[in-house]
C-alpha cells in the first residue's frame, strides 16, 4: 500500500496583528477506506503557446465512470515568473479561479458527470493568459482512472 | 502590503521512481507584485443536516469584500475525525445560499470534491457572484465540522 502524505503551511507576520502560522497534514486514502491511494498519472510538465482552454486530464466522456466520486487529488502550478500571466482553471465548464505566476492548487477531484449533452464528466480545464509561452505543472494522484477505449468517439 | 507563504510538501511511494513535490506561493494580487493584504480570518463552522449550502458567497457574507475576478485564495479543511464522513465541495450557486435551511434543488452547483475527515485543499477563488459560490454538503446529519479562510485583495 502506498503512502502519500500532503502537508500545507501558511505563515504570514504582517497579515493581522499576530503572526499566523498554520500547518496541516493529511494521508491521502481511497474513499471510505484507510488504504492509501496507489495510482497517479505522473507529474505532467507542458509549455502552452494558446490561450485555448484545455483538459487537463483525459476528458472523460463515458457514462458511468468507475471512478466518479472515488478519491482524487489535483495539483497545478502555474510555472510563469511573469506576475501578470496568469491561468483560469475551471471544472466542468465552471471558473474556480485564476493562478497567477508561481501560484499552485490542492484539491480534490470527484470526476463528476456534468449536464452537457455529450457526457461529459467534471473535466479540469485550464486557459493561459497569454499566447507566448507558459509552462505549467500538473498531476492526478488517485485510485484510478477511466481510460479512453481506442477510438472512442466524442460528441 | 502583507506577506503570506503558503508551502506545500507532497511525498509519496506510489510510483517505484519517488514522488515529491515541494512548492512555496507567496499569494499576491492581481497582475501585482504586491502582497494579497486582507483576510477573512480562520472560520469555523458546524453542520447537522445533509443540505447543500453555500459555505462561502461571493459578494456575499464573510466574503463580501473579495473583489471577483482577482486573486483570492481559499483554504477549507474537514477537521472531523471519523474517516468515513465527508463534506462534498462544489462550485455554482449553491440550493439555500448562506442558511442551513432545507435544498431549494437548485442544481446549478457542479460538484468539485469530496473532503474526508483530516482532508484539506486550497485553491484560488474568482468569486464571481451567482455561478462562484463555493458549496459544501456534508454526508451525514450528525455533528460535522470544516474549518476555512480566505485571503484576498
Amino acid at each position: 500500500m502506498a503512502v502519500t502524505t500532503a502537508s500545507l503551511t501558511i505563515t504570514s507576520s504582517d497579515l493581522v496583528g499576530d503572526a499566523l502560522s498554520l500547518t496541516t497534514t493529511n494521508t491521502l486514502k481511497k474513499a471510505n477506506k484507510i488504504e492509501g491511494l496507489d495510482q497517479t498519472t505522473g507529474m505532467n510538465v507542458a509549455y502552452l503557446t494558446s490561450v485555448a482552454s484545455i483538459d487537463l486530464f483525459p476528458a472523460l466522456v463515458e457514462g458511468s465512470l468507475a471512478f466518479t466520486g472515488k478519491s482524487s487529488w489535483v495539483y497545478i502550478c502555474n510555472k510563469s515568473t511573469d506576475e501578470t500571466e496568469f491561468a483560469l482553471i475551471t471544472i466542468g465548464g465552471i471558473n474556480i479561479g485564476r493562478l497567477y505566476g508561481g501560484d499552485y492548487l490542492w484539491m480534490p477531484w470527484s470526476m463528476k458527470e456534468s449536464a452537457n449533452a455529450d457526457n461529459h464528466h467534471g473535466d479540469i480545464e485550464l486557459k493561459p493568459s497569454v499566447a507566448t509561452g507558459m509552462f505549467f505543472d500538473w498531476i492526478c494522484i488517485n485510485e484510478g482512472t477511466e481510460h479512453h477505449a481506442v477510438d472512442l468517439a466524442i460528441s | 502590503m502583507a506577506t503570506i507563504q503558503a508551502v506545500l510538501n507532497i511525498s509519496s511511494d506510489i510510483s517505484a521512481y519517488g514522488m515529491a513535490i515541494n512548492n512555496s506561493m507567496t499569494m499576491k494580487k492581481a497582475d501585482s507584485t504586491v502582497g494579497l493584504e486582507l483576510t477573512t480570518g480562520l472560520a469555523k463552522r458546524a453542520f447537522s443536516s445533509l443540505n447543500q449550502v453555500d459555505l462561502l458567497t461571493a459578494g456575499a457574507g464573510v466574503a463580501v469584500d473579495v473583489t471577483a475576478t482577482k486573486a483570492a485564495k481559499v483554504y477549507i479543511k474537514n477537521i472531523g475525525t471519523t474517516s468515513t464522513e465527508f463534506f462534498t465541495l462544489g462550485f455554482g450557486n449553491a440550493s439555500d445560499g448562506s442558511t442551513h435551511t432545507a435544498s431549494n434543488g437548485d442544481a446549478t452547483a457542479f460538484e468539485l470534491g469530496r473532503l474526508y475527515s483530516g482532508d484539506w485543499m486550497i485553491i484560488p477563488w474568482l468569486a464571481v457572484g451567482t455561478t462562484g459560490d463555493i458549496t459544501i454538503a456534508p454526508s451525514v446529519a450528525t455533528a460535522m465540522n470544516v474549518e476555512y479562510m480566505v485571503f484576498f485583495e
